[in-house]
């Protein structure tokens, strides 16, 4: 499906599978200034469905400057196979092995580290329980690791069981949090791989009849006006940024330069009610 | 030997470094008063703000107070921190990580790779990609370049002597980069970085460090040295060094030392829950801290040689401040202070106690240096 027509210079497209999801959209309006700016047409290629294979995707390759990649919205063979055939590539929130095509990513690590910090060392809390997003993805790997190892920093034991499910869906999320309190777990925070998680597993332990965040303080990694409706506290990235820059690393390559490796952009804690009252 | 003379050349870039570094420090925000504060005339002063004006480094802002007697209002003029940026590079710990930066040192963009053990002109390959990656998201023009190496670097030639993880030999680092880029280029060893971005953006605890020495631990072993804010470009890398019996100091504290000696102690302590793979510094410091014997032992022995390093320093140059760099930071405040009571047995108590321990957290700080050297060299700032 395209949504918007090519001229017949040679254009941008940008991959996604879901473009007018809150950060697809968002990442398209910042990547749209930069291409605008430099005077590249883009179209916006949406596919719902992963193809299998390179001659599966719908765009004109004798017509195509480059391609930004939105998530994981190509399989890894069919990445390389594009960037083997010389065309510039930038990948937003994906990376593969070896760096070889380069991409613009949320720096998770310190994201992660900022939430656990926040947690512990300011609001005192001593029993985290982690939902994690899709452990396919980038992302929901590097945020679970990171958890673990800022666990380890502050010296928590975390029981297995304090892990959960998330899948990067909310419903996913709600369901795991919904069979963990059945165990009636002692747990005095919780910290979601997305804040969306963390919006529906804080909805199930109001339910259960804790209090938030007297009982059990919520965080969750990535903001949107659905986030600060919920009061919850997050860390961010500016998204719109991150397709800015997206853009600048495929002008880059189209223009002639070689770039392996990530581009980071930083987070911001956004302290809501969700963790606000009780400081340590 | 007669002494060099400066050209004139060299004497007008002087003074527009003067005058730059007074307005960036706010010494001095007109034309009469920069005269003043450096000592140069009046139409020097004049000239040379007309040159930086028109460079767009500073810029008109308006009119400040007439003086006591009544003269003119005097022409204001400001520095403008985005007026140029900066790239900072490091080549520590397996990836190349890049800092762009303003004139301020406010980092802008971040980009890195994995070094994958990657040398020679692999290894300049991936530091040329990295740095590409910095000058897409460039938003205004590239002043100069800064490249932290992990070795042993001839500072004022430009000129890598050696450095083993790299494997570059009498590499011309700068040469090569300035020609592919235009811009100057400077580089430097890791740790002196390292202990720069620490003096030069107040990233320590503390604010006294004007003899701060950072011991940079990662595959290699390095100790850079800032002497009330300037690089001691004589440190570097003490990797080769043999403590106490043969063994070389890397062999003892770098990562793969590491590494090979926890699989040993996890031989000799079958209970210890240390992971096969994937090892890292916190599993050790969560492992230390509950009673892990493997992780207690190898923390007891780091802290030993860390230690003889700590003691060496603070007997030979009395430093007020020692840090503490390198992922091995994530050992934590428990080690660091195994560290600094096993120094105080090795010195005396009046010698070691005023000096400040601290650990540098920040993953980025070689990169944010070679940013800083770059600054200070090319416009005499920071």
């Amino acid at each position: 499906m395209r949504v918007s027509a090519a001229s017949a210079q040679r254009v941008i497209d940008i991959v996604t599978n879901f473009p007018s999801a809150v950060f697809q959209r968002d990442v398209i309006a910042g990547a749209r200034e930069i291409f605008d700016h430099a005077g590249y047409p883009v179209n916006v290629v949406a596919i719902p469905e992963a193809p299998a294979r390179l001659a599966a995707l719908p765009f004109d390759k004798q017509n195509l400057a480059g391609c930004l990649v939105i998530t994981f919205v190509l399989p890894d063979p069919v990445l390389n196979q594009l960037h083997e055939r010389g065309i510039p590539l930038s990948l937003v929130g994906h990376q593969l092995p070896g760096g070889r095509i380069p991409g613009v990513m949320t720096n998770n690590r310190q994201g992660i580290t900022m939430l656990m910090e926040h947690l512990i060392v300011t609001h005192g809390r001593k029993r985290p329980v982690f939902i994690q997003g899709d452990l396919l993805q980038n992302d929901g790997i590097q945020r679970y690791l990171a958890f673990q190892q800022e666990a380890m920093r502050y010296n928590l034991h975390i029981p297995p069981e304090f892990i959960l499910r998330g899948d990067f869906s909310p419903e996913v999320a709600a369901e795991s949090m919904q069979k963990f309190l059945t165990h009636d777990p002692d747990f005095d925070a919780l910290v979601a791989s997305d804040y969306l998680m963390a919006e529906s597993a804080m909805n199930v332990i109001k339910a259960s009849g804790r209090r938030i965040p007297e009982d059990v303080a919520v965080v969750g990694f990535g903001d949107a006006p659905e986030a600060a409706q919920a009061g919850l506290t997050t860390v961010a990235a500016d998204i719109t940024e991150l397709g800015r820059r997206a853009a600048r690393q495929l002008i880059g390559q189209i223009e002639g330069l070689r770039i392996r490796g990530l581009t980071l952009l930083s987070t911001e804690l956004i302290e809501r009610e969700t963790t606000r009252s009780q400081p340590n | 030997m007669k002494p060099l003379k400066a050209t004139r050349e060299q004497i007008r870039q002087h003074n527009r470094q003067l005058l730059l570094r007074a307005v960036y420090t706010g010494l001095a925000d007109n034309r009469a008063a920069l005269a003043a504060e450096t000592g140069l005339a009046k139409p020097t002063v004049s000239d040379l703000i007309g040159e930086l004006i028109a460079e767009g480094l500073l810029v008109e802002s308006g009119r400040g107070e007439s003086t006591d007697s009544g003269g003119k209002r005097p022409t204001l003029v400001r520095f403008v921190p985005n007026a140029r940026q900066v790239i900072g590079v490091s080549l520590d710990n397996g990836r190349a990580f890049g800092v762009l930066s303003n004139l301020s040192g406010q980092v802008i963009a971040q980009h890195y790779d994995e070094l994958e053990n990657a040398q020679g002109d692999d290894a300049a390959e991936i530091l040329t990609a990295v740095i590409n990656g910095l000058v897409a998201q460039l938003d205004a023009p590239l002043l100069c370049i800064g490249v932290g190496v992990p070795g042993v670097v001839d500072v004022p030639n430009g000129v890598v002597a050696d450095s083993p993880p790299l494997g570059w030999t009498n590499y011309a680092l700068v040469e090569r980069l300035a020609q592919q880029y235009h811009v100057p280029v400077y580089t430097g060893n890791s740790a002196e970085l390292t202990a720069l971005a620490q003096y030069a953006f107040g990233l320590n605890s503390d604010d006294d460090s004007s003899k701060l020495v950072t011991v940079l631990v990662t595959n290699s072993v390095e100790v850079g040295i800032t002497l009330d804010g300037t690089a001691y470009h004589q440190g570097g890398d003490i990797s080769g060094l043999c403590a106490g019996g043969a063994e070389r100091l890397d062999h003892l504290l770098g990562w793969p030392a590491v590494q090979a000696r926890t699989a040993e102690l996890r031989a000799m302590y079958r209970e210890s829950l240390l992971p096969e793979n994937g090892l890292t510094y916190m599993h050790i410091h969560y492992g230390a801290m509950n009673g892990d014997p493997a992780a207690q032992q190898l923390c007891d022995e780091l802290s030993t040689h860390l230690a003889q390093i700590a003691a060496w320093i603070v007997g030979l140059l009395r430093p007020n401040h020692i840090s503490l760099a390198g992922p091995i930071v994530n050992l934590g405040e428990a080690f660091l202070n195994q560290v600094v009571a096993k120094t105080e047995t090795m010195l005396w108590p009046q010698v070691i106690r005023p000096v400040i321990f601290s650990l540098a957290y920040s993953g980025n700080l070689s990169a944010i240096g070679a940013a800083a050297l770059a600054l200070h060299r090319e416009l005499d700032i920071l």
